[in-house]
């Protein structure tokens, strides 16, 4: 109740703020989409790149939906037809994914189905809303990319989809659908149908899989000729990509036994591309397990920890690098944690240990590779989507802001025309 | 056919040192183990020794006499020889035990406890594995070496119909597979009702269960039939009785569904249709039956004779259960003591309260029995030793009591050849005690778990922070004058304590 109230709340704000900025600069937001080419003139861009190269008196030339050149100020020439605009003091970063996100839908109502135990013909594509309070709660704290999951009241809650934080409508915000089969092994689920444990859930998830899979092998047997055309069942046949491993299985996992149960059979068994979201608690201690795969381990919201053998609070995102963890990444479960805090969670992994370089990183270049889309998201290289992020300072100190961001070459957020933010 | 599934095979137990590692955790020093970056610099760390020797202290084999001054000498994990004359081999790590003794890893028989609830709301879940829901990092095991107990069975609890199958497992180890010492041998069953249950429904579904199984094999058996002629493009043209005749040994072990195979398994691994059996497709399964109660035995023993699987069925006795001795010795099956080792009874109409130490029932009755700790973590009752010591309490002799904390759990586990004494063979399970076991001024000084040194009490940095000296608490004095200190009694060590000495009443 109290939510729904403050939604609304929320939204009416919302609307009233974009009324009054439509009606004080009718011209501008039009103006910003038609200029051929952007020219970012900034303090540092941390690129994130291959080199891991951190550009100082930098500029970025953006071109269409795409960086078209990143260097220092000296080395890139301006169009003269360019839109330039001056951050001489200010950071740019790629802008921030979240792996692990429910608020591209805008609102409680539908995030998620509890019809059965496991829910294989669930999917979250007709979710997304466009421009939503929520995503506009994104784009302020620099957050351009996010693969929208049904929530994890059961243990298969259905597929998520991949969007952007900007677009007109949902079509435009899509990335990719399905984005990826959401699996919760425990951490709520176990409420659903007056209590279940770990013994029936586990059981319970591998027969749907191995239903998956079944439904999988016999088509992968006739496309290769060697075997009878199977009937097309569409609660199956988004599952395929998982097992070609070109689609993620996003978990729900926490806590030691769980993950524990993840890499048992997400990962050993049927050998997914599995992304260890939320992985919190003292889920870290299993570092060296997941060190020697290739999951990825994407942590929080809460990056801390009350460890009763050390009996003192524990960094778990410090706790996964210092087992060797390096595919590690931060989350936020938006809106949960509301999506523009996604920088502070990062920020509070190094609070409790972690370091600030690899802490950016895990929340632009390590989240965006997590879901597959590192050739073109995550890091400031040319021909790389135009997703960047303009910040006040270090985007990791709580006092910087983020004061521009950029979605496929459009400015999504600008929050230097405004007088105070919206969030 | 979608209805089944097989762990993949892991190497057993690969990792004795990162079952080390984790060791290191549990013992308080995560701090030093949080200062290591991941992959440990210069690769992993130093394998477990290859040979192991404890000398001079006194070992109880549990077979055979005590030696005085003995050695146990360990290769790989496994001991290679005992007494008093053994050669130490020049590379073999040595721990000196003088003065201490060695007793075989002790063995819990029975327990819940790893698990994250006790029993799954669905009454009937024969498909369920404990290792789907065991947690190595529960502090639970943590416990376990701490009193020695290096085998634990770790099965769904007593408030069940069928309620899974268990695991036997070691405390130690990052992952399950690393824990496993055997996957489970037994089928949990209670034919004691359940909450919300009576007796005939708890019965009723038994049955039920198994009813739905013979149905579930026939109708598998002339499918398997149709499935063959289908093959050889013939029409089928014989009666259902003689197609399941001839489909049944064409049943393979891949053709039974999960919440089949493994009530197949306890009728002994064969499919039977009509009265008809086929041959061996998988191994065979025990049950732990749980009877809380006298007038459970015998439909248990009922039960599991009809069925076929008597003879590998252990029964779970709770305390009443001595008053059905009799049932119990004529089913000849292995027992489980009640966790209430004292059954107490209140005459309703003269109040006269008797009570009744059950082990010693049973030991007069001339059987064997494996004792269990007791749930609670705050009570004595959870240490194996403490319960043998209950025994000799109770006069049943010590050799006896010892054995059914370490022998015979192993061999009610159908796990005797490997765990239980200090022989040439087993697996070198061994808990080094400061004294005689049973003796409560004793306390576990070492472990070992398949030759692994696991556990240390000197090293046991959250046992320490227990036990240690406490600073003095002073009594504030308690004087008139307003100029004291709010607070009525303070703390601070006895170094401090003030020159003027506070009241006598305050000295503690």
């Amino acid at each position: 109740m109290m939510i729904k109230r403050s939604g609304m709340r929320l939204s009416a704000t919302v609307a009233l703020v974009l009324a009054v900025g439509l009606l004080a600069m009718p011209a501008g937001a039009q103006q910003e989409n038609t200029p051929p080419g952007y020219a970012l003139r900034v303090a540092k861009v941390v690129s994130f790149d291959d080199a891991e190269r951190v550009i100082n008196n930098a500029v970025v030339l953006v071109r269409g939906t795409a960086i078209e050149a990143v260097g220092p100020v000296d080395e890139v020439e301006i169009p003269a037809d360019y839109v330039v605009r001056e951050f001489p003091q200010y950071w740019l970063v790629p802008g921030l994914t979240d792996p692990h996100n429910h608020s591209a839908a805008g609102g409680w109502f539908d995030l998620n189905d509890m019809v059965y135990q496991a829910n294989p013909g669930l999917d979250t594509r007709s979710v997304p809303r466009a421009d939503n309070p929520w995503i506009l709660q994104a784009r302020t704290g620099g957050v351009t990319t996010v693969i929208m999951i049904p929530g994890s009241g059961t243990n298969m809650s259905g597929f998520g989809t991949l969007v952007d934080t900007a677009g007109r409508d949902p079509n435009e915000m899509l990335i990719r659908s399905p984005g990826s089969l959401k699996i919760a092994q425990a951490g709520n689920p176990e409420w659903y149908f007056g209590g279940n444990g770990r013994m029936f859930m586990n059981w319970n998830t591998r027969q749907t899989l191995q239903k998956a899979r079944l439904y999988h092998e016999s088509w992968s047997r006739f496309e290769q000729g060697a075997g009878p055309q199977p009937a097309f069942d569409p609660t199956w046949a988004g599952f395929r990509e998982l097992f070609t491993r070109e689609m993620p299985v996003t978990m729900h996992t926490q806590m030691y036994q769980v993950l524990l149960a993840t890499m048992d059979t997400m990962y050993d068994r049927f050998d997914f591309w599995t992304v260890l979201d939320h992985c919190t608690f003292d889920a870290w201690k299993l570092g060296p397990v997941v060190a020697q795969s290739d999951a990825w381990a994407i942590n929080g919201p809460r990056q801390y920890h009350y460890d009763r053998t050390a009996r003192r609070m524990i960094g778990n995102a410090s706790g996964w690098w210092k087992n060797g963890v390096r595919r590690l990444g931060i989350n936020t479960d938006a809106p949960v944690i509301p999506q523009e805090e996604l920088s502070y969670q990062a920020a509070m992994a190094c609070w409790y240990g972690w370091l600030p370089y690899h802490a950016l990183r895990g929340i632009t270049r390590i989240n965006a590779e997590a879901l597959g889309l590192g050739a073109t998201h995550g890091s400031i290289e040319p021909r790389k989507q135009a997703d960047l992020t303009i910040w006040s300072g270090d985007p990791l100190d709580p006092r910087s802001a983020c004061l521009l961001t950029m979605v496929k070459g459009r400015i999504i957020y600008d929050g230097t025309t405004e007088t105070a933010r919206r969030f | 056919m979608w209805n089944h599934e097989h762990r993949t095979p892991r190497p057993s137990v690969p990792g004795g040192c990162r079952a080390c590692w984790v060791v290191a955790v549990w013992l308080g020093v995560s701090g030093a183990v949080l200062g290591q970056p991941g992959p440990r610099p210069g690769g992993p760390p130093p394998p477990p020794p290859e040979r192991v020797a404890l000398t001079g202290g006194k070992i109880i084999p549990i077979v055979g006499v005590p030696i005085e001054r003995g050695t146990v000498l360990i290769e790989h994990g496994r001991i290679v020889a005992v007494g008093a004359e053994v050669e130490i081999p020049y590379d073999a790590r040595v721990f000196d035990l003088r003065g201490k003794v060695v007793l075989p890893g002790m063995i819990n028989a029975h327990t819940w406890r790893g698990l994250d609830i006790p029993n799954e709301q669905r009454p009937v879940v024969p498909q369920l594995d404990a290792y789907d829901a065991l947690d190595p990092s529960q502090l639970f095991f943590e416990d376990c070496l701490r009193l020695g107990h290096t085998v634990v069975h770790v099965i769904p609890a007593n408030n069940t119909v069928i309620g899974g199958m268990g695991q036997v497992v070691r405390p130690i180890g990052l992952t399950v597979p690393e824990m496993t010492l055997d996957d489970g041998q037994f089928l949990k069953m209670s034919v004691t009702p359940r909450p919300g249950f009576d007796r005939m429904m708890q019965m009723a579904l038994l049955r039920e269960t198994f009813l739905e199984l013979d149905d579930a094999l026939a109708q598998l058996a002339e499918r398997r039939y149709e499935e063959q002629l289908k093959e050889e493009e013939k029409e089928i043209e014989v009666g259902p009785a003689e197609a399941r005749r001839r489909g049944l040994p064409l049943i393979r072990a891949e053709d039974l569904e999960d919440r089949y195979r493994n009530l197949v398994r306890l009728r002994g691994g064969r499919v039977r249709v009509d009265e008809q059996e086929s041959a061996t497709l998988l191994p065979p399964l025990g049950a732990f039956m749980y009877c809380g109660d006298a007038m459970d035995v015998a439909p248990a023993v009922e039960f599991a004779r009809k069925h076929g699987f008597l003879e590998r069925t252990v029964l779970v006795l709770g305390g009443e259960t001595f008053k059905a001795i009799a049932d119990v010795r004529n089913s000849g099956c292995d027992l489980v003591m009640p966790e209430e080792l004292t059954y107490r009874e209140v005459d309703p109409l003269t109040g006269h309260i008797s009570e009744t130490f059950v082990p010693r029932v049973f030991f007069d009755a001339g059987l064997k029995f494996a004792l269990v700790p007791g749930q609670d973590d705050s009570f004595p009752e959870r240490m194996l030793v403490y319960r043998a010591a209950q025994c000799v309490r109770h006069g049943i002799p010590r050799d006896v009591a010892l054995r059914a904390i370490t022998l015979h759990p192993a061999e009610v586990l159908g796990l005797g050849q490997r765990f239980g004494s200090i022989e040439p063979g087993k697996d070198a399970h061994l808990v080094v005690f400061s004294g005689d076991p049973l003796d409560f001024d004793s306390v576990v000084e070492q472990v070992f778990i398949q030759g692994i040194p696991a556990y240390d009490r000197a090293k046991d940095v959250r046992l320490q922070r227990l036990i240690a000296p406490r600073p003095a608490t002073v009594e504030a004095p308690q004087t008139s004058a307003p100029t004291g200190p709010q607070t009525a009694r303070t703390t601070r060590p006895v170094e401090e304590t003030q020159p003027t000495p506070a009241p006598q009443e305050g000295s503690e």
